[in-house]
């Protein structure tokens, strides 16, 4: 049962990483704490499941459709909203960000009504085995897509010259921009890329959890959590920190029972934060002197 | 903060006169109002009176101080469960009040301690962690909380009418009481130090102020007045659960409420709170499908329209961003 509890835990903690991913790199890049980052994990499932509905596309077909339409609401916002806000208080762009999520939120109540769908994948109710245990299909199939994605975007910041002006970005704001780079672009280009990455960790939950216009509110604690543990802007440290925080919940849960799972995150997040500010694969982003 | 060496400029005046006849007339208008307002606008104008309290309490440490506690509306929530569990357990509701305030201000003062030594953005979100986790602690707690089934308080043996009056007046009292707090804070030692603390709180340390103490207090303080309007909201409601105590969403409200008002004043509050709570009231009855869109469209074009001027401390980021104009 352990061994269970802690692959399904590992597993469940590689799709929170990917969820992580975007939210950590806007605060990394720009200082922005973007509270409507769940809306675009929320949106993602959405489009999955409207595109399943409709046309009873496969999850995994659709995920890259969710991504794009992701990236251009993430962009849309950064570009009209964001960019003109962070120019005053970075403050101020937690209260924007929390009214866009309420906008989403309910737009999509509106759109779709609150009644809570379900994608339901033609492989849904397979197995895998793995180390003896058994494994939803599912459930593999998100952890391993969300650990490629993360170690591609991974990838892009490092060699792509657009991720390198991101990169530079976030480590040094001023001489970036006497090197060339207009920050505003790669402001709406990371929030872009952030609500991308949120809107396939959407549409690959829409396989294992249900859809509903809250549903991203499920995402609140392991998002905070998993940005602190991992190191704001640290791609790597997401995806690291994604796993161990699965694996802490499941551990939480096998343990103390599952009432105790957000305590225990909410503890841990606590604690990181007084203890090692930085997280465990922090650097000297810009979003740390914010 | 007794060592402190900062004394008080003298008889600078604290408004112009026109803005005291305007205090005048505006508590006189709150006064009598219950005598000619329907129920509805009673309940409404209760309301906008609490939020003046939250946001006077969030003023202290987030306008004052600099600390942006964005989950300051846990202290709402922890007065009014203070309230309510004292009540379930025989005391009267004046009791019940007196408990809610200490209960979080001590919470404020032990919690304090280790994080308002965190900085900027990290402060805010490990407030928001308290407000979310507070929520997960009450549902495990159960016992006397009631846990997740809520908690009902004992029920006044006063008609509704003269009760809904009296916690009008209790609000009304609270709001004049938090926003003197305010006024009297600036002008003290401790308001000196925690402006100072705003600007630079390195320089304030270098002056030979404990910043971590005038920190405390002035979180203690803050969440007193929220503890306050937590309790008389718990009794006025007469039944509470987490999600509604200790909704995020209370101390967000407040935060807008600041920044519309302006931070670090002492009549911006009162202003800001009136503002926000009768506009999405009337969003509210004129929108009932959509009034959170709206609402969040409402948040979101004030913050475009009208962002400078509203935070101080904001003046220094922009001067950081011009230069970059310059450049671009």
């Amino acid at each position: 049962m352990l061994a269970q509890a802690t692959v399904n835990g590992i597993l469940l903690g590689g799709l929170y990483g990917l969820a992580t991913v975007g939210f950590s790199m806007v605060w990394g890049v720009m200082g922005v704490i973007n509270l409507a980052h769940t809306s675009f994990i929320m949106l993602g499932a959405y489009v999955t499941y409207f595109l399943f509905e409709r046309l009873g596309m496969d999850p995994i077909v659709s995920m890259p459709f969710a991504m794009a339409s992701m990236f251009v609401l993430g962009y849309a916002i950064q570009r009209v909203i964001l960019n003109r806000v962070i120019r005053t208080s970075l403050l101020l762009s937690l209260v924007v960000t929390f009214g866009i999520e309420l906008i989403l939120t309910d737009a999509t109540i509106l759109a779709f009504t609150s009644d809570v769908r379900s994608v339901n994948a033609s492989y849904a109710s397979r197995s895998v085995e793995l180390f003896g245990t058994l494994v939803p299909l599912v459930r593999l199939l998100a952890a391993g897509l969300s650990l490629l994605l993360g170690i591609a975007f991974f990838v892009f910041l490092r060699s792509a010259s657009l991720g390198q002006a991101i990169l530079a970005t976030a480590l040094d704001r001023e001489m970036s921009n006497l090197m060339g780079i207009n920050p505003q672009k790669v402001f709406a280009l990371t929030a872009g890329a952030g609500a991308a990455l949120a809107g396939a960790a959407g549409s690959l939950s829409s396989m294992l959890f249900p859809v509903s216009p809250t549903m991203g509110v499920s995402f609140v604690a392991a998002v905070f959590v998993i940005t602190v543990l991992g190191g704001i802007g640290s791609v790597e440290g997401c995806i690291v920190a994604g796993f161990l925080y699965g694996l802490v919940q499941a551990w939480a849960a096998y343990f103390l029972g599952t009432s105790y799972q957000e305590i225990v995150a909410f503890a841990l997040f606590l604690a990181v934060l007084v203890v090692r500010p930085q997280g465990l694969f922090g650097r000297a982003f810009f979003g740390e002197h914010a | 903060m007794s060592d402190a060496v900062i004394a008080a400029p003298a008889n600078v005046p604290l408004f112009r006169p026109v803005v005291w006849l305007a205090i005048i007339i505006g508590l006189l208008a709150l006064g009598l109002a219950p005598l000619g307002i329907t129920p509805y606008w009673l309940r409404v104008f209760t309301t906008v009176l609490m939020y003046v309290i939250i946001t006077q309490g969030l003023n202290v440490i987030v306008g004052i101080t600099g600390y942006h506690a964005f989950g300051n509306g846990v202290f709402f929530g922890i007065g009014a469960y203070a309230c309510g569990a004292s009540m379930a357990a025989g005391m009267p509701f004046a009791a019940g009040v007196v408990v809610a305030i200490a209960i979080s201000a001590l919470c404020a003062l032990v919690l304090g301690w280790p994080i308002l030594r965190l900085k900027g953005h990290y402060f805010a979100i490990a407030t928001v962690a308290l407000n979310l986790a507070a929520i997960q602690i009450i549902i495990q707690i159960g016992g006397i909380t009631g846990g997740a089934q809520g908690l009902a308080l004992p029920l006044s043996d006063w008609e509704p009418k003269p009760l809904y009056i009296a916690i009008y007046y209790l609000m009304l009292g609270g709001a004049v009481a938090s926003t003197a707090i305010v006024a009297v804070l600036l002008k003290m030692p401790l308001g000196f130090a925690l402006r100072a603390i705003r600007d630079s709180e390195r320089a304030t340390a270098v002056m030979g102020i404990d910043t971590t103490r005038a920190k405390v207090y002035a979180w203690a303080i803050s969440a007193g007045l929220t503890g306050f309007a937590g309790a008389v909201w718990a009794y006025w409601i007469t039944f509470i659960e987490p999600s509604s105590a200790f909704d995020p969403g209370v101390g967000v409200k407040a935060y807008i409420m600041l920044i519309i008002g302006g931070m670090g004043s002492i009549l911006g509050p009162v202003i800001g709170a009136f503002v926000m709570e009768v506009v999405s009231t009337l969003v509210w009855g004129g929108f009932l499908k959509a009034h959170q869109l709206i609402l969040g469209l409402l948040i979101v074009v004030i913050c475009l329209v009208a962002p400078n001027g509203i935070i101080e401390a904001g003046a220094r980021v922009v001067r950081s961003w011009r230069s970059r104009d310059g450049a671009a």
